[in-house]
């Protein structure tokens, strides 16, 4: 049986999967990892199912002690990686041996770094999935993000695995600027054609309030709606939503289930990876589509 | 389709897709536009639509979510249309034991209303509410059927902490807050039965379109149902 002990958690870990399906209607979130590639691509890395567990690490990862030899992997938002306080490499198998150490400093370039282990890992999944929703305090390693002393085990596979790296090619850059496609929401006419253009034109700044329950945007000149009535209803991870002060919410994985703000668009799926790695202050533009690709 | 309109369940309903794998339809009726809702989010449920992943009913609309974005939703929704062979939703009845000494926010609701307590747990408690729907956060509960003479605004600012199995009043809504969670409505009471538990499953007993009715209780009699719940 492997096992890691964690000596210092970082800003906010946690342990995600894909997310939890099927339980919407009773407001449970779906969860999940934020940058969806880059979690494949940990797990990629370690030879497990590319939807298996990983930890998410945000702004700032952490300190971790092996306790038995494994194979891990880190992927996503650029950290300095240390194993023993040597430098290791990001987006490659790495192995480490009993006693190890794993160090992680700030995001340089990103948000969020992946943390795979080779291995099944020995976590309770609560409505069919490993995922931590700390707002409901379910999920992961009892609910919340990783502290002092919490330990994770797994069932290692095989030790004999073949490391590999990375193509080149395949390891994204991060931005500190990013525009994001989006297709017009079920409220979108509720902007008039000045607030519309607006919202095209405007450069928001990620506000320091962001969380994975949703991105928030911060600007000088806010996007005016018309106040009409509207009863809650039915929102998903991407949703931009316009509340009464002008400044938009990008919905993201521990979003609600339903909202009674107007939905003036829905980001791209595919562009929700790059969105999730925007670091506070980054900017973000918004670009419209007519249509899902 | 992007948009547009089709028949489900013998209704007509407006469209619009909402994202790569999910659509937002809403009933084009004034009339029992709830316990239509209600009534296809079961339906479709219990329909074994391939790759469905999620129904969200609320207030005025029903959310569906697939695993795929490839889906033809007319086709897919194509077969459920038959409302006499369909299953039908059975609303269950439950009744809920409020103690309203542990409400929060007696006074600023005293002051709205300009009723006394008294009367407006009367009011409060003599009404069979239908659950609307279930979110934003899990076990939730949003109950349609409230007095309008207890109507009360939400909260300036809202509440960082409201302990797991508050009854509140938001506008003209009330509701059930089954985990601690944060929120702006104001607190008139609390009941020790627990609606949402992440072991069961499902996780709640509850489902939207069912009645809830608000039986008061004592602060001696809630204690003993806490301790007795553990």
């Amino acid at each position: 049986m492997g096992k890691l002990v964690v000596i210092d958690g970082g800003l906010f870990t946690t342990v995600q999967d894909s997310g939890r399906f099927g339980f919407r209607k009773y407001g449970v979130p779906v969860s999940g990892v934020m940058d969806h590639s880059s979690f494949e691509l940990a797990n990629e890395l370690v030879g497990n199912p590319k939807r298996a567990p990983v930890l998410e690490m945000t702004l700032k990862g952490g300190k971790y002690r092996f306790e038995t030899d494994s194979v891990v992997a880190v992927t996503g938002a650029q950290m300095s990686l240390t194993v023993n306080q040597e430098n290791a490499p990001l987006n490659s198998g790495i192995k480490v041996k009993a006693g190890d150490v794993l160090e992680f400093g700030y995001a340089q370039k990103g948000s969020r770094c992946y943390l795979a282990i080779r291995g099944k890992w020995q976590i309770k999944e609560v409505m069919g999935s490993y995922s931590t929703y700390s707002g409901g305090k379910f999920g992961g390693i009892n609910g919340r993000s990783l502290q002092k002393g919490d330990q994770i085990s797994w069932h290692d596979s095989s030790s004999d695995f073949k490391l590999f790296e990375v193509p080149i090619d395949r390891v994204p850059y991060y931005s500190t600027k990013l525009t994001v496609d989006f297709v017009p929401g079920p409220e979108w006419s509720w902007l008039s054609k000045e607030a519309q253009k607006k919202l095209l034109n405007t450069e928001f700044i990620i506000s320091s309030k962001s969380n994975r329950m949703g991105i928030r945007l911060e600007s000088n000149s806010k996007i005016g709606i018309e106040k009409r009535d509207m009863r809650s209803s039915g929102v998903i991870p991407g949703i931009i939503q316009l509340p009464p002060n002008g400044l938009p919410i990008i919905l993201m994985k521990d979003g609600q289930t339903v909202g009674g703000y107007p939905r003036i668009g829905k980001v791209l799926d595919n562009h929700m990876d790059r969105l999730a790695q925007l670091p506070l202050n980054g900017v973000l533009r918004f670009k419209k589509i007519t249509e899902y690709l | 389709m992007e948009s547009g309109s089709l028949q489900l369940n013998g209704i007509s309903w407006t469209v619009f897709r909402m994202g790569e794998t999910t659509w937002l339809l809403q009933p084009n009726t004034d009339k029992g536009m709830l316990d239509i809702i209600h009534q296809t989010a079961f339906l479709l449920e219990e329909s074994d639509i391939q790759d469905l992943r999620d129904v969200i009913p609320a207030y005025e609309s029903l959310t569906i979510i697939f695993n795929d974005s490839d889906i033809d939703l007319k086709k897919t929704l194509s077969g459920i249309d038959q409302i006499n062979t369909a299953p039908k939703l059975l609303p269950e009845f439950h009744e809920i034991n409020v103690c309203y000494e542990l409400g929060l926010d007696w006074k600023e609701i005293e002051i709205n209303t300009r009723l006394t307590k008294e009367e407006v747990i009367l009011i409060h408690s003599s009404i069979e509410y239908t659950i609307a729907m279930m979110g934003f956060l899990p076990g939730f509960i949003f109950l349609e059927g409230l007095d309008d003479r207890i109507a009360v605004s939400r909260k300036e600012n809202p509440r960082i902490k409201i302990p797991s199995g508050s009854v509140g009043i938001g506008g003209n809504q009330t509701g059930i807050y089954s985990l601690e969670s944060p929120g702006g409505w104001q607190i008139i009471g609390r009941t020790a039965d627990s609606f949402f538990d992440v072991e069961k499953k499902p996780p709640t007993k509850l489902k939207a379109g069912d009645k809830i009715r608000f039986n008061p209780i004592s602060k001696e009699e809630f204690d003993k149902m806490v301790a007795k719940n553990g």
